[in-house]
């Protein structure tokens, strides 16, 4: 039985806690955005130190309530969730600091904070839960106050995004609901550990493969996979930025990571992997060609983000369907580094649209407004951008790697051809914004606007962590070789949530 | 019992899935609200048949499992909040546009 620890429920509820706190600051916008990044940077702490617990002691775990899995609520803590949380409580963090050097509307609003850190803590217990209704529930809980958050957006179209969005979001919920209902009727618990343990001890039961299709639905469509993905680029684009740049880089990764443990812990046999497998590697091949294509055709530079988003998940898809551990373990790494040039990304084009003169990200009205701008945001968008197009010295090409790597393991060409001429498309169009809006001679009218003029301290950051993590990749590696070696084992997850005399607990 | 709770659930969903494709947002809406009743009664009648008597009640017969209620109670929770965000923003969208029909809210194109 792996140890408690304490520290998972900071990381998970201390948000919720600093929502409520900034909401008693009703009308101090300023005192309320410092909260939340206070709160940011004391959940990010948490998170580092339950991974690095996780890398000393193995898998840690606690027990809301105290009350015996698989009977209670139960937090695990192993390497996938805590590598995920620590990605996803970076960017948050991120996202909180640029909202202190914002100057939209939206981050004056008194809930902006509430809502936000209610997401972090719907992302964050998402990754952390070891049972699918609690998963349920805190997807929930992330789905609403990011709906809440785009329909309160600067943009007057995010009301009819959120609206959208929520729709299809309940809709994704409802299949979530049938899985559930499916998977409870098939095993008679909805803990991970004892799913887990049931399918590896006896034979399959009744309705194991309809709640695995119900599941991979749900999972795709909080993910945007290619036949679910037409609410995300308009839910993204029209989002305030700190939250595009969540939005985009780590909440479509709760998706991804429920689909790498239905493959790796839930439907561990032949039949229901081959499914979802299958459906994985088609799927992702789709989303890659059309996110790529869709980028280069945008007519706005954060929809050409958004939809450069939709590719990037099909790659991270490729990975979990070849289902190799070096395939995963790319996979982690391509996640994990995606979170980072992405949200930088999106700070960056951000902070270069409050500088327009209707505070647009459309193309037509960007170009030469990076003049009025320091010269080294130029340099970090271009960074940003080569980064995104897998090119040597920066982590985007160590993910590109690994991911290329496993991909001549398996043997497919057709989908390698593809993900590199994806990344080709992907320097085209990120050179081009460039150009356009860091080389270009800037128009009369961008020269005379006043600005809002938003603080690009936090995409700096960003990059910078960007660069180190090309140049030092080896620790993020290991690291997800090591998870990978881990998740492939479901025992060890099983036995480190159950125990070892569980199997002497009797079910009806 | 069984006969009669598969035929409910299949009419609410039949009846959902037609609320949701109408043109209209409060309509689609409601047709949310049938849909997430036609779970609920899924989710009840799952676990909801086996036993004879309450949970933890009596010992001496088969009891019913608790836990698909519990399931039930969390899901109608969440369910209703998200369907009132839903009416809320719908409500919102009807006093901007002045309507509520799909074809005129469609200012988000391409």
């Amino acid at each position: 039985m792996a140890p408690t620890n304490s520290l998972i429920l900071l990381t998970v509820f201390l948000p919720l806690f600093g929502g409520v706190l900034s909401l008693l600051l009703w009308g101090r916008h300023k005192a309320q955005r410092y909260v939340g990044f206070a709160v940011g940077v004391v959940a990010w702490m948490a998170s580092v130190g339950v991974l690095w617990m996780n890398w000393q002691d193995g898998i840690q775990i606690y027990r809301l309530g105290g009350w015996q899995p698989p009977f209670g609520i139960i937090l695990v803590a192993d390497m996938l969730s805590s590598l995920f949380v620590v990605m996803s409580t970076t960017v948050l963090m991120m996202g909180l600091l640029y909202a202190i050097g914002c100057n939209d509307k939206v981050v004056k609003h008194p809930t902006f904070t509430t809502l936000f850190l209610a997401m972090q803590t719907g992302l964050v217990g998402a990754l952390y839960t070891g049972d699918l209704f609690t998963l349920f529930v805190f997807m929930e809980l992330m789905v609403l106050s990011s709906v809440s958050l785009v329909a309160i957006s600067d943009n007057r179209l995010g009301l009819e995004a959120a609206i959208k969005y929520l729709f299809i979001s309940s809709m994704g919920t409802l299949f979530l609901l049938l899985g559930i209902a499916a998977t409870y009727s098939a095993f008679g618990t909805l803990n991970f550990a004892d799913i887990g343990q049931i399918l590896a001890s006896s034979e399959r039961p009744f309705l194991a493969r309809e709640a695995a299709i119900m599941l991979t639905a749900a999972f795709l469509l909080k993910s945007a996979v290619f036949p679910f993905h037409f609410w995300q680029p308009d839910f993204h684009t029209t989002a305030p930025t700190p939250v595009h740049a969540v939005l985009s880089s780590v909440v479509v990764k709760v998706g991804v990571y429920g689909l790498i443990r239905m493959t790796t812990l839930l439907f561990t046999s032949e039949i229901e992997l081959e499914i979802i497998r299958t459906i994985l590697l088609v799927l992702g091949t789709i989303s890659i060609f059309f996110g790529s294509l869709g980028a280069f055709r945008t007519y706005d530079g954060k929809r050409m983000l958004a939809y450069s988003t939709f590719g990037q998940i099909g790659f991270i898809l490729l990975g979990i369907g070849w289902g190799t551990p070096l395939a995963l373990a790319a996979a982690f790494v391509y996640a994990f580094n995606h979170a980072f040039i992405k949200s930088a990304l999106l700070m960056l084009f951000g902070v270069v649209s409050s500088r327009t003169e209707n505070k647009t990200a459309n193309l037509s009205e960007v170009g030469g407004v990076g003049h009025s701008l320091p010269a080294f945001v130029g340099v970090l968008y271009l960074l940003g951008g080569l980064s995104l197009a897998g090119v040597p010295p920066m982590n985007g090409f160590i993910s590109k790697l690994g991911l290329v790597q496993s991909g001549i393991d398996a043997e497919m060409w057709l989908t390698l051809g593809l993900a590199v001429g994806a990344g080709i498309l992907t320097l085209m169009y990120m050179t081009r914004t460039w150009q356009l809006v860091f080389q270009q001679q800037p128009t009369d009218s961008t020269a005379a606007v006043k600005s809002y003029n938003d603080n690009p301290l936090a995409p700096a950051l960003l990059i910078s962590a960007c660069v180190a993590l090309g140049l030092f990749a080896a620790p993020l590696v290991d690291f997800a070789t090591a998870t990978a070696e881990q998740i492939i084992n479901a025992p060890i997850y099983i036995e480190a949530v159950l125990g070892t005399e569980s199997s002497a607990i009797s079910r009806r | 019992m069984n006969l009669v709770f598969a035929m409910t659930v299949g009419i609410l969903f039949g009846l959902g899935v037609y609320q949701l494709l109408r043109r209209d947002l409060i309509k689609a809406a409601m047709g949310f609200a049938l849909l997430f009743t036609a779970v609920n009664l899924l989710l009840l009648a799952v676990g909801a048949f086996d036993g004879t008597v309450p949970a933890y009640t009596d010992q001496t017969e088969q009891s019913s499992d608790p836990l698909v209620q519990a399931l039930i109670l969390t899901a109608i929770v969440v369910s209703f909040g998200s369907y009132a965000l839903l009416l809320g923003l719908v409500n919102i969208v009807s006093t901007r546009f002045g309507t509520a029909r799909t074809d005129d809210v469609n200012h988000l194109q391409n």
